[in-house]
């Protein structure tokens, strides 16, 4: 009895210590950091600092040491029957009143005398590059910050006017140099490229310059999981080794899911417990968000216009090559208008989709295909019709 | 077990919890004595970790499995739609002159909107030679044109015919049905017009303002010695008409919803009148109401069947409802302040206006019966010439802010003040048939200044001077025809 008491009582202050002391019910200990950091291997390690530190900006192709690729010449299709061949459409013939009313003129008209049209008031140059700047914590009270600066297109990333004589593409890219190729290299002009000019807002005549904001943003921090930032550029190490680790475990089968869980620790964990499913792994954040920023380059929204009110619901079949089978597209959903500005947002949806895959299809993993072989996409313009 | 932890990491990485805690347990586990009770705890608590873990995973992983991906897409660009239209084909000789020349017209109003920009012709990779022949739609995909318009005319006997169709380049579709137009050779500005319009309602599902006309002030002469004559335009500044001579001055004209009548106030008797023309026949007349008191600032009911305008009694300006068709006028405010420029909305059923009651121009609603009125507009600077859009969302109006003038729109509950313009002078807007425009008259300061049209999309990126062939004020837009 009393030994019991005595065992019982020193289970129990054993348990109260422990929830006391080891931090049970604090969340974020401090030493948790600590030894986080201690179970990354060297390789991950590498892995990830290398991704954190992996440029954005293209590499110099001023003077590449290969023969660039001949890029496919844009050929000149005969068209394809099946996709040109127009069902003769019958011509309805609505014949409006032609006869526009009794010339009540008293007055010879004389010639419209054209005069130009004055243009916009030039702008104070574009907004200064944020990113090479020493980040600075306070700014001054009063500086002048330039005008927002108008531009025909309005998008979430502005993007400078780009140079005169440069042809405007999706992506930057500098012109190839003839002189500075080596002799073994296959001369292949490239143009040099820039995204077209871009705006973040629609700019009216009445935007005056703003004055300075009395503080500014401190710098973003690195963020704390590398790992799942630029999984689109860096190829993911850990996730093929691991197929099934987030494989959902049933809380009822804790204690079991605990024994497998020790039990593949022990086996260092590399061997899959089970058989790969066909599907492949869910694609990353990086893999979606790579296709969302693909298509919404190409989502042109009339932000005055009914459709603007519309969120459609899309929904295509891919082929294994990434590009979408055309005849798939319908819309599933459509909320927030009238039956003709939904089939407007429709439109404009399917333009978006089918544009932005241009000759290549979308860069899809085709190791998951049973993921992404039905893609439903919701264009939401919301956010939008507040710029 | 410190690789089990950093699996874990890998497949939660925002999950530190889990791979904090685990891992400090895995080293105590190693000890060779660990109480019962110790690993009891431990293990619940990883039991707590994996069932967490599963919570949290379960929703990805069953999305993941069956289903399609779903993808939300909220941020898209603001960007005009690149279109292309190739010269039409000319169907019989006599035509040729009007291939060009009607597609340009086309092009000129698609683009005029702000929300189309032309693929020059030069950059057109293949012609179109035959409005029945199959479109090479990779050509155009090659130019990076969205929209392609072909069209053919034939004139037979003073008349022309236009066919059109409109492609959805990307999607190979053709959008709507072929159609065609006919009309007398002089017309040929009104059938490119119409084409344009359903251009315009097919790939933006509303209704355009192409085939529309606008009636304004045309002014000549310098400012001190200005000849001002009611004038009729198209609304890209062609086809001008004059209604009446420069011989009294006139102000504000307003056209009736059908287009066939027009208000505007006229000094011809001395003091201002409203007075009321018939479009077709220009014959005018006071409009009836109690003489000997200077009225202006007219404007029609949507119905056309009633007017409201504004009455001067002393320094007292308040506003009134008449029936066109006679009868005693009514009434509407009844304050000691200056009330006028009101602006039915489009159900008929509010009435919007300017008033300085509350000391500074500021604008009011009120039901069209009479009663108290609401204020909308609570921003610095004083507001004037409210005019509701037909589309019933948008109420534009004349802003005067530090010496400066604006156009702006703001929702019916003054929410979203937007300004469009700014210039020394800017008054008078007028909305478009559509709601998507504002046409509005800009005035250049100093003795040698003269006043001329504009028009600016709501979204304030395209502002355009309409070119008329001497200056313009105080435009109305009159409907679709």
């Amino acid at each position: 009895m009393r030994r019991s008491f005595a065992i019982s009582a020193g289970a129990h202050a054993l348990v109260i210590l422990w929830a006391l002391v080891g931090n049970v019910f604090r969340p974020d200990p401090p030493e948790f950091e600590v030894s986080a950091v201690s179970v990354i291997s060297e390789a991950d390690f590498a892995a990830l600092s290398e991704a954190a530190q992996a440029p954005t900006v293209q590499p110099d192709i001023v003077a590449p040491t290969q023969a660039p690729e001949p890029a496919p010449a844009p050929t000149r299709d005969p068209a394809p029957a099946s996709e040109s061949a127009p069902e003769p459409t019958p011509i309805p013939t609505p014949e409006p009143e032609p006869a526009p009313e009794p010339d009540p003129a008293p007055e010879p008209i004389p010639d419209p005398a054209p005069q130009p049209v004055p243009e916009p008031q030039p702008v104070p140059d574009p907004l200064p590059p944020a990113v090479e700047e020493v980040p600075q914590v306070l700014a001054p009270e009063t500086a002048p910050r330039p005008k927002p600066r108008p531009a025909t297109r309005v998008a979430a990333d502005p993007v400078a006017a780009p140079e005169p004589d440069v042809a405007e593409a999706e992506e930057a890219q500098t012109a190839a140099d003839p002189e500075t190729e080596s002799a073994e290299i296959v001369a292949e002009t490239q143009e040099a490229t820039a995204p077209p000019e871009t705006a973040t807002e629609i700019v009216t005549e009445a935007d005056e310059p703003a004055s300075a904001p009395a503080a500014s943003v401190r710098p973003k921090t690195r963020p704390r999981d590398v790992a799942q930032q630029p999984a689109a550029a860096t190829p993911d190490r850990t996730a093929p080794e691991t197929p099934d680790a987030p494989a959902p475990a049933q809380p009822a089968e804790a204690g079991d899911a605990v024994a497998s869980a020790i039990a593949e620790a022990l086996a260092g964990g590399s061997a899959p417990t089970q058989a790969a499913t066909p599907s492949g792994p869910p694609l990353t954040r990086g893999e979606r968000d790579a296709l969302r920023v693909a298509v919404q380059r190409c989502w042109l929204v009339d932000v005055g216009s009914e459709a603007a009110n519309v969120t459609v619901t899309v929904s295509m079949d891919m082929d294994q090559g990434g590009r979408v089978v055309s005849s798939s597209l319908r819309l599933v959903n459509s909320s927030g208008g009238t039956g003709s500005a939904a089939e407007t947002a429709f439109q404009a949806a399917r333009r978006a989709i089918l544009r932005c895959q241009g000759d290549t299809g979308y860069a899809l993993p085709p190791e998951k295909y049973e993921q992404w072989k039905r893609i439903e996409m919701t264009f939401n313009p919301d956010e939008m019709r507040l710029r | 077990m410190s690789k089990s932890a950093a699996t874990i990491r890998a497949s939660r990485p925002a999950s530190g919890f889990v791979g904090g805690v685990s891992h400090r347990y895995a080293k105590s586990d190693e000890g060779r004595n660990v109480p019962q009770g110790k690993r009891f705890g431990m293990k619940q608590l990883m039991a707590l970790c994996l069932a967490l873990l599963a919570a949290v995973a379960l929703p990805a992983a069953t999305q993941a499995q069956g289903g399609p991906l779903r993808i939300e897409i909220t941020e898209g660009t603001i960007e005009p739609m690149a279109y292309a239209v190739p010269d039409f084909v000319a169907e019989t000789p006599g035509a040729s002159q009007y291939a060009q020349q009607l597609a340009r017209v086309v092009a000129d109003d698609l683009t005029g909107t702000g929300l189309f920009r032309e693929i020059p012709r030069e950059a057109h990779i293949s012609r179109v030679t035959s409005f029945e022949a199959p479109v090479q739609f990779t050509d155009w995909r090659t130019v990076n044109a969205l929209v392609l318009l072909t069209g053919s005319v034939a004139e037979q006997g003073g008349r022309i015919t236009v066919k059109f169709r409109v492609w959805d380049v990307f999607a190979g579709t053709e959008l709507g049905q072929g159609m065609q137009f006919a009309a007398t050779a002089d017309g040929w500005r009104r059938l490119a017009h119409k084409v344009a319009d359903q251009v315009y309602m097919r790939l933006t599902g509303e209704s355009g303002y192409f085939d529309s006309r606008v009636v304004f002030v045309s002014e000549s002469g310098p400012k001190d010695k200005r000849a001002k004559r009611l004038a009729i335009m198209d609304y890209d500044g062609a086809n001008v008409q004059y209604l009446t001579d420069s011989r009294s001055i006139v102000l504000a004209p307003r056209f009736s919803p059908n287009g066939d009548r027009v208000l505007y106030t006229s000094y011809q008797t001395g003091e201002p009148r409203v007075h009321i023309l018939n479009v077709g026949s220009v014959q005018s007349q006071i409009l009836p109401n109690a003489s000997g008191v200077m009225s202006f600032a007219p404007r029609f009911s949507p119905d056309g069947s009633k007017v409201v305008y504004s009455v001067t009694t002393g320094s007292n300006t308040d506003i009134y409802l008449m029936d066109i068709a006679g009868g005693a006028p009514r009434q509407l405010t009844f304050t000691p302040s200056i009330d006028t420029a009101p602006s039915f909305s489009p159900d008929g059923s509010r009435i919007v206006f300017e008033s300085d009651r509350s000391g500074a121009q500021q604008l009011y609603i009120m039901p069209v019966g009479g009663g108290e009125p609401t204020r909308i507009s609570f921003g610095q600077g004083r507001y004037g010439t409210p005019v509701w859009s037909p589309r019933g969302d948008l109420i534009a109006f004349t802003k005067q802010l530090s010496g400066r003038f604006h156009i702006g729109v703001m929702r019916t509950d003054g929410s979203e003040e937007r300004l469009l313009t700014a210039s020394p002078l800017d008054e008078g807007p007028t909305w478009a048939p559509n709601g998507r425009v504002i046409m509005f008259s800009r005035e250049t300061l100093g003795a040698q200044g003269t006043s001329s049209l504009y028009s600016v999309d709501v979204a304030g990126r395209k502002l355009t001077r309409v070119r008329t062939p001497d200056g313009g004020s105080d435009p109305a837009w009159g409907p679709l025809q």
